[in-house]
């Protein structure tokens, strides 16, 4: 198991804002995460990360906790934030270097693999410039190309099509499954269904906070017993629900 | 009921200040300054009551008080006032008032200051009548000068046009008081002359978008002057390239690409990509060097560098806090202990080359006294190893 999550609650303060949350990612496998603004999959994320401390349960990746071996926890990891963060007085070929030297690749290999994304995601004429100037979907790539060159067991990439132009977005497609086929995992943060539908083997669905369903489309299906639905229908059968469930009780 | 816009802006405004004077006036500081400040009346006294009347002394006063005398304008605006206040603009005036007060008072201290060294130059061969003209006429100029910059900033004048022409005019107006008290008519007439050429330039309505850029480039470099001093959570940070650097910044060796030389890479881009650091650093260098000409007294000289390594090792400290709460590091699987020890690393070597840098200056000018500029690389060393714990420390406790 490459990431596996039991019982988290958590939040930024005191006061939780996702509770008691399970589910787990085996190795080659893209998992959705799917949710509502403010259902809770930022803070999630940003626990798997070790950004946040969790109020009760815990998260193992590559069965090791963070608080057992922070590096090695963290090496097994590559994260694509939301919104593109770059470092102002860095230039794209700096990005580069900065990222391997801190996940401990060589220079050759991350250079190797480096080009290659910098082909694919048409920036190899840009090395030597500031990323901050690029466009936000250039930026984007930035982000990408750093987490791409580190090949880790596992990618956080949250809301990955955000700015990207269609080419990028097809690009990154066909690296997400790419790396899926040589056993990497990743975890996508989205809210387009339909992408979602087509790319990830298993979606975890979480609402105000709270894990609703996780499983296979067609374990969804049945578990909701619409056989036949698209994720679109079932997510918004299973979000519709829980809001009017919410306002019977209140 | 909630408090009018203008006392609250003014309010927050103080605030501010009051919280960065905490920790810019701080016990070494004052020690330093009420040392420094004693030496340096001392000495110029001593210097004084040796000189014969001289022109020179006129020329210094006049200078001085030519560069003291520009108050700031802060109209405390913020961005957003561009879309919800220019419907209310003719109801503004309580505000704009309120605001003209503030800033007038605001920079009065640098120069009643600046008044009190000139007023001890002219001592020297001015009776006490031109003396007297010399403070009137610094007033009038003072308040004309707050009247132009505040008034300049709706037209669309050049902020360093301004600038220039005022420094010229109270040079003149001043200068000339003290070679012929007569002269106080050209003075008044190039300071009206102005006054009324800016009057003439104003726009009909207010430039918001202008006043309200003027504004924030103020508190940036507020914020760069308290930068000086301490670290400056508010100043948004800015790069550039500058090619000649790029010598510097070369890839690093096989055996130096790794997480031990990361963030070395990465301070060495900050710190010489910086806007203003290397700037700033330059500049405090070549005013300590000037000082230390000027004053031509090794004990004074030794006081004013060991003040001028204290600035720069402050100066030094926000590139490591720059970096320490930023994304990256919280992620990348590299200790945060790697992070304290490149800070520790690269800004030895920046403080030690500065320090040896004075330490030649000191001995130029002081060839007898050579041995004593050992001191600059030893209190570089201490300060910046006592300043850096003191970074940890607050970043230990914020991140708690």
């Amino acid at each position: 198991m490459v990431l596996n999550i039991e019982n988290l609650t958590g939040g930024y303060s005191r006061t939780a804002v996702i509770h008691d949350i399970s589910f787990n990612i085996k190795s080659g496998e893209i998992v959705g995460l799917i949710g509502l603004n403010g259902a809770g999959k930022s803070t999630t994320i940003k626990h798997i990360l070790g950004l946040l401390n969790p109020h009760a349960g815990h998260i193992e990746v590559n069965g090791t906790r963070i608080g057992e071996d922070t590096e090695e926890y963290r090496r097994a990891l590559a994260y694509i934030p939301e919104s593109p963060i770059l470092y102002e007085e860095l230039t794209l070929n700096e990005h580069i270097n900065m990222t391997a030297m801190a996940y401990g690749l060589d220079e050759a290999t991350a250079w190797e693999r480096a080009d290659k994304l910098l082909k694919m995601f048409r920036l190899e004429e840009k090395g030597r410039m500031f990323p901050t100037h690029f466009s936000k979907g250039m930026k984007q790539k930035v982000m990408l190309i750093c987490a791409f060159i580190v090949e880790p067991d596992l990618y956080i990439i949250d809301e990955p099509f955000l700015g990207l132009d269609p080419l990028g977005i097809e690009s990154l497609i066909e690296l997400m499954v790419s790396e899926r086929e040589d056993g990497r995992s990743i975890l996508m943060s989205t809210h387009i269904l339909s992408t979602a539908e087509r790319y990830c083997d298993r979606y975890v669905i979480l609402d105000d906070g709270k894990l609703l369903i996780s499983g296979t489309l067609d374990e969804l299906r049945t578990g909701m017993n619409m056989p036949g639905a698209s994720l679109d229908e079932l997510y918004l059968s299973l979000t519709g629900g829980a809001r009017s469930n919410e306002s019977t009780h209140s | 009921m909630k408090a009018p816009i203008h006392k609250s802006r003014i309010e927050d405004d103080i605030r501010i200040r009051a919280y960065y004077s905490k920790y810019i006036f701080n016990s070494h500081f004052l020690i330093f300054l009420t040392i420094a400040g004693g030496v340096f009346l001392y000495s110029l006294l001593g210097m004084l009551s040796a000189m014969e009347p001289n022109i020179y002394l006129d020329i210094i006063a006049a200078l001085l008080m030519s560069i003291v005398l520009l108050p700031k304008y802060r109209s405390l605006l913020k961005e957003a006032d561009v879309l919800f206040l220019p419907p209310y603009e003719k109801y503004m005036k309580t505000y704009f008032s309120y605001m003209n007060r503030y800033s007038f008072w605001l920079s009065a201290y640098l120069p009643i200051t600046g008044l009190i060294i000139s007023l001890l130059l002219l001592r020297v061969g001015h009776p006490g009548w031109v003396m007297v003209l010399f403070v009137g006429m610094s007033v009038l100029l003072y308040i004309f000068a707050f009247l132009i910059r505040r008034d300049a900033v709706n037209t669309p004048m050049d902020r360093n046009s301004v600038i220039l022409m005022l420094i010229l005019i109270h040079f003149i107006s001043l200068f000339s008081i003290l070679v012929n008290p007569l002269f106080i008519l050209l003075g008044l007439l190039l300071i009206g002359g102005l006054y009324f050429l800016v009057q003439k330039k104003q726009h009909k309505n207010l430039d918001w978008p202008k006043i309200i850029d003027h504004e924030a480039s103020m508190k940036q470099k507020y914020y760069q002057y308290v930068s000086m001093f301490t670290n400056v959570r508010l100043s948004s940070k800015q790069y550039k390239r500058r090619k000649y650097f790029d010598a510097l910044l070369k890839q690093p060796p096989p055996g130096r690409f790794n997480k031990n030389h990361m963030y070395e890479y990465l301070f060495r881009r900050t710190f010489l990509r910086d806007d203003d650091l290397p700037m700033i650093i330059l500049r405090l260098l070549m005013i300590f060097s000037i000082v230390i000409i000027w004053v031509d007294a090794p004990v004074l000289s030794v006081i004013v560098l060991l003040f001028a390594l204290y600035v720069i090792v402050l100066q030094m400290s926000q590139l490591y806090t720059a970096q320490a709460y930023l994304l990256w590091p919280k992620v990348w699987p590299v200790e945060r202990e790697y992070i304290q020890e490149s800070y520790i690393r690269f800004s030895h070597k920046v403080i030690l080359m500065i320090a040896l840098l004075l330490a030649v200056i000191f001995i130029f000018l002081h060839p007898v006294y050579f041995y004593i500029a050992a001191v600059f690389p030893l209190w570089g060393f201490a300060l910046n190893s006592y300043f850096s714990k003191n970074v940890y420390k607050k970043e230990r406790l914020l991140s708690d």
